[in-house]
This record gives structure tokens, sequence and C-alpha cells, in this order.
């Protein structure tokens, strides 16, 4: 599904991913976990496509495909799905609006035809009740005046919608409470699916309890510096970063 | 003791009287009253200056003859008339000091009515003092310490002769002669003034500090202030004013000019507190001054603070022109105009090059009569990609009989740019000035707290011992306001 | 016009164009839009427009200022003194014009849609009598013909407790010069809500001088204008608290693409005295052409202690992470442009109270829209 080879990528010519290598396979989810600074939300950035990093090095497949060479929106219609650590305020633009917007733009960019009016209320609507998310919160403007938990909550509900086929969750558990954690994470888990890759990423173990990975990857200073199955969450909790950084990859 | 609390002994100790309302009795050597060519050869004789410097005043004076008064500012005064007044005036018996201890005594106890004992200050602030009297420089010390850096800190009559291909090339380069109407009227008649250059890469040693004080009655002052920070160099320069009492309002028209080549870093902070005026609106400073920096360089910095309290009439817009890619201008004002003063202040950051960053805060307050506009110009040009500016401008009012006055321009002509404005005028809020009586904080202290309050960020971009000199000044010139 | 009453101030008028002449960029107020450049040598001429009630809801009594034996209530209200220079010049420049009178208490349901059409100079005078409530639309009669240079010197005054909501709607209009200088006298308890919609044209300017004079009065201005090619817009407002415990919001937006100006200058002044009075403005542009401009003057001028005023104004491109937000979610950069264009108009446009009208508006921006995102 995904496949990053080497990948160096500068932001204002600095170097942040010094040599990224990874691979993930349809119905797999993988973490990636990593002190501040180690380059985490970089990843997620360049696999959307945000304007200002640059691939210097390497290379991003996407079911075969090279990913930097689309917009992204077009990456957003092949099935990109990413939920930001910081979703975006955007005052003027309703919640459903937007809803119904994104969701047609990426049908029609998929040669499908347009949802109507009553169609995409009734999928948001059915979709909506799982992850609590009210019909007052969709008539507000995007994300505006919403508390934490509602912001993760609405991109959790933004991928039940979408259904991508590679979803990349950036510190989705930032900011949560127990609760609040424990809804957004059961929300992403009924996402779970053999054609769907995931790929959390937490500076926390807490949220891996939650979301349990098949493989866990530490980021540190660009690179991958140790792999291993969901028992290294553990370890790395127990020792913290420094031991494991420290150690050769 | 609080700052609040030593501002109200000082206020005790100097009762309802402006504090630095006296005379020095010190003869005076005058140019014939009024304004003519031959004023602007005397001057210039009596100053010993180079042919070229005649001419360039001389060119002034003319420019200046065909030019009227501009009238756009919020302020208003009777009809100056400019052959009614001296242009130069000098201490007599002052031919050059080697030390201070030659300086006239009498000279040195005005410093210390004044607050500024200059023994004291200079060693225990470490603040060379090139002090200005009237218009001769009198004694200037800290040289040597400058000297080894490399640092010229003179007066500009000493720099127009020793230094003439710096002055030269930088004089009127900010300023141009034809500015406007005071800064042509300067260039024709200034007496003196401060000269700074700093050279590449060096970081100043000291604060650099210049006490102008306006004595001889019917004197206008006209100052002429150069600073050049070389490549990659640093300098902060602090200016402070105060006057004595006279009936007659006084012309002052300064010329500031600030050069920052590439990296180069300079800050000027200005506390003026000059007689303005009595209760009635009787006398005061006209201030009319024109002080203008060009961040020439790359990544050049010039920072403006200033804390306005006194003059009858200020009319002042310290500005930044950025030129140089990635340059920053900044502008802190703390304007206080109370009784009849008139305050029309404010700047203009005219954003050339890309990736330039201006900030402005301003924290305007009028009491009594007092009308108090501040007047500022962010213009971004076709050429400023990327370029920023944030403005915050505050006023606030103590009494209904005074105003307070926005007028912003905004300009953009870059889609990249981004400019954020914000203002807010409001009275002096009665619930915190209630909170601070029932705590037992007397009614001119808690202005003065409130006041400091609301001023704080200008406040905290003053250098230390300036900062101390501020913060009872705002409580000084706001006494009697609330009542 | 036979007004005997006019002959003084017309006189009066005269002077005021006589010293000041055609405006232009060297006088303050005229500093962003030249207008005697962009008349040339025509100068203002001394042409009258016309004008075009498109229905006269009934209950509102209309008269023509070309007639003579006006009624006392025209009388009464027509030709204030001022030192507009704009609108002392259409009542020395022209001969006609037309007044509008909605008498005490009534409410009229209809919306009044009135248009000047024409080139030249022209008047308005509009009554709402103590109590009453109207809606005036300009702008949406037909389209004008061959128009180089219109002036509109419109008076408005709103007895006590009257309410009146005014849209004004200016299409893209290529050459044409226009100018309407509106004064509005407020009773108290009287509102005036008013919106302005502008797609410029070679200059076109709006001018408001609004006069808060009894306690409980409020004025509350709104404006978008979307700006293409050469266009050119230029909203100036002064809004005055003559008395205190009023109230005035302004909010405008502007979008200017190609090598567009978008002008706004809006001064308020609350006058000694004025306790309680609290204005608010806004100011907003984005600039989408690499020859766009953008000019901005919010002023205050506060002469009482007892307000609260604030003003805020930013210039500046679309959030990029907004943007990106947006993309991100599939939705192609044209459409994302579109679609945070329309969001940062909506809130000027969601001020229009009426809500066909609101919804024209919306659908007239949103065409206009799809020529600049």
């Amino acid at each position: 599904m995904l496949e990053i080879k080497n990948l160096h990528v500068a932001v204002d010519g600095k170097e942040i991913l010094k040599g990224l290598s990874l691979t993930i396979g349809a119905g797999e989810v993988h973490a990636i976990m990593g002190p501040n600074g180690s380059g985490k939300s970089t990843l997620s950035y360049v696999l959307a496509g945000r304007a200002g990093y640059d691939i210097t090095q390497g290379s991003i497949l996407y079911k075969g495909e090279d990913l930097a060479a689309l917009a992204p929106e077009q990456r957003a219609a092949k099935g990109v799905f990413l939920a930001m650590q910081y979703p975006v305020e955007i005052p003027g633009v309703t919640t459903m609006t937007f809803l119904k917007t994104a969701l047609n733009s990426q049908r029609r960019a998929r040669g499908e035809s347009d949802l109507d009016a009553v169609g995409v209320l009734k999928l948001v609507r059915a979709k909506a009740k799982t992850l609590n998310v009210s019909e007052e919160m969709l008539k507000r403007a995007l994300n505006v005046g919403f508390s934490g938990g509602e912001k993760k909550r609405l991109e959790i509900l933004q991928m039940a919608i979408f259904e991508p086929k590679l979803a990349i969750l950036d510190e989705t558990d930032s900011g949560l409470d127990i609760d609040a954690l424990r809804l957004v994470a059961e929300g992403v888990n009924a996402l779970r699916d053999p054609s769907r890759a995931m790929l959390v990423i937490t500076h926390y173990q807490r949220l891996l309890d939650y979301i349990v990975p098949d493989r866990i990857h530490v980021l540190a200073k660009g690179r991958i510096v140790a792999e291993g199955g969901k028992e290294l969450a553990l370890e790395l909790e127990a020792k913290g970063y420094e031991h494991i950084v420290k150690e050769p990859a | 003791m609080s700052i609040a609390a030593e501002t109200k002994q000082q206020v005790a100790e100097i009762g309802e009287k402006y504090k630095y309302g006296f005379v020095t009795d010190i003869e005076m050597e005058r140019a014939p009253k009024g304004l003519s060519e031959d004023t602007v050869r005397y001057i210039s004789a009596k100053k010993g200056e180079p042919d070229w410097m005649l001419e360039w005043r001389l060119g002034a004076f003319k420019r200046w003859q065909a030019m009227t008064e501009p009238k756009w500012a919020r302020v208003h005064y009777p009809q100056i008339d400019y052959q009614n007044a001296y242009y130069y005036a000098a201490p007599k018996n002052t031919p050059k000091k080697q030390s201070l201890d030659e300086v006239d005594p009498k000279l040195l106890e005005t410093y210390k009515k004044l607050g500024i004992p200059l023994h004291e200050q200079m060693a225990l602030a470490g603040v060379a003092v090139d002090a200005v009297f009237d218009s001769v420089s009198v004694a200037t010390t800290f040289k040597e310490k400058l000297n080894e850096a490399g640092v010229i800190f003179c007066p500009i009559s000493e720099a127009i002769r020793d230094y003439p291909d710096l002055v030269k090339q930088y004089l009127g380069s900010v300023v141009p002669v034809t500015d406007n109407f005071f800064a042509t009227l300067n260039a024709a008649v200034f007496s003196d003034g401060t000269f700074v250059y700093v050279p590449k890469g060096v970081r100043c040693p000291m604060e650099l500090s210049t006490y102008f004080r306006i004595n001889a009655s019917e004197t206008g002052q006209f100052e002429r202030t150069l600073i050049i920070a070389d490549e990659g160099s640093y300098v902060s320069y602090l200016e402070g004013c105060t006057a004595p009492k006279r009936d007659e309002n006084q012309l002052h028209a300064a010329v500031v000019e600030l050069v920052a080549l590439d990296d180069a870093e300079i800050k000027y902070s200005t506390v003026q507190n000059w007689y303005p005026g009595d209760e009635n609106g009787l006398g005061g400073i006209f201030n009319f001054v024109t002080k203008r920096g060009d961040c020439r360089g790359k990544k050049s910095k010039i920072s403006w603070t200033q804390v306005e309290t006194g003059s009858a009439i200020t009319w002042k817009y310290p500005s930044c022109i950025l030129r140089g890619e990635g340059s920053v201008g900044e502008f802190y004002s703390i304007a206080i105009a109370n009784h009849y003063q008139q305050a029309d202040t404010g700047t203009k950051m005219i954003h050339l090059g890309a990736n330039t960053k201006s900030r402005i805060i301003s924290k305007g307050i009028s009491a009594g009569k007092a009308q108090n506009t501040y007047r500022g110009l962010v213009s971004v040009y076709g050429k400023a990609k990327n370029a920023r500016n944030y403005t915050q401008c505050d006023s606030l009012l103590i009494g209904g009989d005074c105003g307070a006055h926005t007028v912003p321009y905004i300009e953009s002509r870059n889609k990249s740019a981004r400019i954020e404005h914000e203002a807010t005028t409001s009275k002096i809020a009665e619930d915190q000035l209630f909170y601070c009586l029932a705590r037992g904080i007397p009614q001119d202290e808690a202005v003065s707290l409130i006041v400091n309050g609301f001023c704080r960020e200008v406040l905290q971009q003053l250098p230390m011992e300036f900062a101390v000199e501020a913060q009872k000044l705002v409580g000084i010139s706001l006494e009697g306001s609330v009542g | 016009m036979t007004l005997a009453l006019n002959l003084d101030r017309k006189a009066e008028a005269a002077a005021v164009v006589h010293s000041h002449g055609v405006p232009h960029r060297r006088i303050e107020e005229w500093k962003y839009s030249d207008l005697k450049s962009a008349l040339g040598e025509k100068g203002l001429g001394a042409v009258t427009a016309g004008w075009l009630v498109g229905n006269l809801p009934s209950g509102v009594e209309m008269f023509d200022l070309a007639q003579p034996d006006p009624p006392p209530w025209v009388m009464d209200h027509f030709a204030r003194p001022t030192q507009n220079v704009m609108r002392a010049a259409s009542l020395v420049l022209s001969a006609g014009g037309v007044a509008l009178r909605v008498p005490a208490g009534a409410q009229i349901a209809d919306v009044l849609k009135l248009d000047f059409t024409g080139p030249g100079h022209v008047r308005g005078l509009l009554v709402l009598e103590g109590g009453a409530a109207l809606t005036l639309v300009e702008g949406v009669g037909q389209k004008n013909i061959e128009t180089d240079f219109r002036n509109v010197g419109f008076e408005i005054v709103l007895g006590e407790g009257a309410s009146l909501e005014h849209v004004r709607i200016s299409p893209a209009d290529g050459q044409a010069v226009l100018v309407e200088a509106a004064s509005v006298h407020l009773a108290a308890r009287a509102h005036y809500r008013a919106h302005f919609a502008g797609f410029g044209s070679k200059l076109s300017r709006m001018e408001l001088d609004i006069a808060l004079e009894g306690e409980g009065a409020e004025a509350h201005l709104s404006g978008v204008a979307v700006l293409d090619a050469h266009a050119h817009s230029d909203v100036t407002t002064h809004v005055i608290h003559r008395v205190g415990n009023t109230n005035s919001t302004q909010l405008f937006k502007h979008v200017a693409s190609g090598s567009a100006r978008a002008v706004y200058q809006g001064k308020v002044t609350v006058a000694k005295g004025a306790d309680g009075s609290d204005s608010n403005q806004s100011a907003k542009a984005l600039l989408l052409g690499d020859a766009a401009e953008a000019d901005l003057k919010p002023e205050l001028e506060i002469f009482a202690d007892d307000v609260k005023c604030a003003h805020g104004a930013a210039v500046g491109d679309l959030d990029a992470e907004s943007l990106f937000y947006l993309r991100a979610r599939g939705i192609p950069e044209g459409q994302a442009r579109g679609l945070l264009l329309q969001a940062f108009l909506e809130d000027a446009v969601a001020e229009i109270g009426h809500t066909d009208l609101r919804e024209r508006v919306a659908a007239e921006l949103l065409t206009a829209l799809k020529a600049v995102a």
C-alpha cells in the first residue's frame, strides 16, 4: 500500500527527515513513535502534500504510484487521509457544507456521480451518531469554537465518511481526556479493514492501548531507529526514548 | 518603595510646580534675532564649518523660504513668527574642555537639579554622556572606551570637521534636505547634535546617551543627529530631554537620521518631558521633530521607543524605511497629553524589501483638556513579498474634556503581505480605580498604577535606567487628572 | 427647480463646490480615489441624471423634484447645508431627482426599488417619519445605459424610532465613474442598517455621512466588494455620535484581483458629552492579483471619555493553512479558494436582514468570485 524509501525532506532548506524508509501493507496498522522534533509531523505533512515540505531524496510509492507527483486533493481522492493534529478553523464555512463539498469533490475526481444533499445528509447523520457528533456541531462553522475533543471527533467522522485506503492519524490523542480518547479510538478501530492501511503517529504509548498496532517504528532525528511489535511501545514507556535513540539503529 | 509610592513622594516634593522649571543664569552668546541668509552664515561661521557645509545649509534655507508649514496634523498653535526668534545661542565662555572639572560649575549645578549628576550617572550606569547645553556640546566623556572599540560618538559639529566623508555620505540621505518644512529649517540652521558611527561587526560597549536641554529664552533648538551602524554592528542610543520653565513658546525642530547596514541593529529610545506649558495652556515647547531610520541593509533592524510626556505641541513620527531584504522596524510609543497639551505622533513603516517585518505598539493617554492623536502609515510596496506588519494602538481617556484620535493608513500592494491593525479607545476603568482605592491606594497613585499597567508593553522595551524614570514620569504627568 | 428655498442653499452649495473644485488625490478625503483624473477634461458637467422607482409600495409618497410646489415635508428636509463637495455638486449641477416619504408609523412590507440612471447629477430624498419602517434597494433595476459619470446626492432622514434597511448593489460597470454621497440623520431610537455590495467600475465611490442625533439611535453598516481587472471601489464613511447611548458597527470585506483597487475609509467621531457611545469597525481586504491594491483607513475621533470604541483592519492573502486543509480533504484548489473567499465575505453578507436581498447579494458574489478565484 505505502512504500517509503530513503526519504529526505527539507523545510525552509533545513533537512528534517534524513533517510526514512517504511513499508505498510493493506490491512495493517503501523505506529510511528518518537520524541518531539523527531520529524513525525513532517512525515504526515509530506504524505498529505503540504507545500513547503520538499523531498530532496528518496521516494514515496502509494499503491505503486509516485505520491509526490500528486496535488493534495488528488491524493485525497485516491484515498489518502490525514487526520491533523491541529484541525484548522474555517469561519464562514459550515461543517455540513464542507463535508458535502469534500465528499463530492473526491467522488467527482474518481469519476463517480455527486451525492445529492439528501444522500449526503443521510450518510453524515448515520456516521455522526456513532461518534457522538451532534446536528448542532454540523451546523456550526468548521471547527470554529469546537473543543479539542470535538475537533478530533470530527476528523474521525471525516475518515468514516471518506473511507480512505491510507489513513494517517497525527497525534490524534493530543489534548484529549480519557473518555474522549476512548471514543476516538473506538471510531478508528471500527474502521480497521483488510483493505485499509493506517499509520498512527504519537508521542505517547497511551493511544496504542486503544489502537493496537501491528508494527511500531521509532523515529528520531529524521530516521527510523528502532522497529518492533506492539511490545516495543511498553518498552519505550518504561525506559524512555533516550535509551532507544542512543542505540545504533 | 514601590514605583507608585516613589512617584507620589516625588510629586509631593515638587509641589504643583513643573519639576524642571528653573533657568540657569549663564551669559549667553546669541546670533542676532531673526532668520536670513546671514543667520545661516553666522551659525556656520561660529561652528567653523567647511564651505560644503555652508553651501548645504544655504541650499536648504533657499528651499525653506518657498515652503509652507504643514497643516494636516491635529495641533493648533498661534502663528510662529520665525523672524522673532534667535537661531543660535551658546554659553559664552566655553572653549574646549579637557575634563569635566573645567566645565562651568553653574552648568554642572543645572544638571544636578535635573537629577542627572553627570559624574555619578556616568560612573554608576556606565553611560557615556554627550551633554548638549543649548547649542554647544560642553562635555563628552567615555571617549576612550569608545575609541578602543572604534565607535565614533561626538558632537556633529566635530564630525563635520573630523569625518567629512562619513558626514557627506550620510547626512540628508535618510531625511532629505527638502523632506518637510521643519526638517528643511533644521538643515539650514541646526546648531549641533550628535554623530555616531559604529564600525563593522562592533557591538557598542555601552548605551550612548545625550541629555538635551533648552535654556535660553526664545531660542529655537535645532538638533541634528546622525547614527550609522555599519554591517553587523549594534548600538543602543538613549535620548532624554528636560527644559526649564518659560512663558514664551519655544520652537524645537530636530532631525534624527539612522542608517543600518547589513545585519546591523539600532535601538533608539527617547524620554521626552520638556516643559508642557502650565495648567492653563500657557507656554510650553513646540516640538516638531523628524525622525527616520533607514534599514538599508539586509536583515537590519531599527527599533524606536518613545515616552512622550512633555511639550505643548508634539509633532513627531519616528519612521522606518524597510529597504533591506528581511529588515525589521519597530515602534513602541507612550504618549501622554494632559492639561492643554496637543500630541500628534505615530510612525511610518515603509515596506520596500521582501520579507520585511514591522511592529507598532502605541499607547496614548489623554487627560485634562488635551488632544492626543496617533497617526500612522503602514505601506507595502509591490516588491515587498511576504511583508508583515502588526499594529496595536490603544487610547485611554481620563476625563470628559480631552480627545483621543486614531488615524491609521494601511496600504498594501503585494498579495503575499499581511497587515493586521487593532485599535481600542476606552476610559480609565472605574472598577479598577475603585478596587485600588478600596485597597487603600490613593487616587493619583492608583491612576499611575493603572496607566503604567496600560503602558507595560512599551515600558518593557526601554533600557533599565530609562524605564524607572519613565514610570515615574507617567505618574507625574497625570497628577491630579482624576478627581 | 422651483423650490424658492433652494436658491439660498444652492448658492451655499455653489460656494462649497467652487472652493473645493473637483476632488483629487491631494485632498485628504480623496487620497485613494482621484476623481479629477478619472473624469479628465470633461469635469463634473451639469447634466441632470434620471431616476426610476421600480415599484412604489402603497403607503409611500413620492414627489418629483423637478416639479413645482413641493409639499412641506420636502421643504423641511431637502438640501440641508453641507460641506461635502459631491453632495453640494449634485445640488448645484442638477435640476431633478426624487423625494420619498413614509408617514409616521407606516410599516412598509414591500421593498422599495430605486434606481438612478444615466449620466449627470441627481438628488434623492427619503424621509421616514417617526416609527415608520422601510426596506430600500438600489441597483437591482434596469442596467445603466451609456453612463460615463453619475453623481447622486442622497439625503435620508429617520424620525424617532424609524427603521430603514438600505441595500445598494453596484454592478460591475466598466468605464463608468459613479459617485454617491449620502447623508443619514437619525433621531432617537431610529435604526439604519445598510449594506453596500460593489463590483467596481473605473471609479466607484460610496460616501456616507451618518449622524446619530438622538439617544438609542443605531447604525449598522456592512459591505462587500469583489473586484477584477482595473476596477476601483471606494467606501468612505463618517459616523458621528452626536449624543450618548448610541451605537454603530461597520463590517467591510473586500476582495481585489487583477490590478483592482479596494478602498475603505471609515471615520467614527464621538462628540463631547456623547457618553455611552459604542462603536466597532472592522475592515478586511484580500488581495488576489499581483497588481491589486487595498487601502484601509479606519479612523477614530473621540471627544468623550465614557466610550467603547474599537477598530480592526487587516490585509492579506487566503490563509495557506485553511487552503491545505480543504485540499487534503479532496477539494480542488480552485474550488477551495472559492469556498474560502465565500467564507471570508460571509459574515458581511449575513448582516443583510432582508432574506431575499441577502440571497440575491450572495448569488451575485458567487458569480463574481468565479471570475476571480
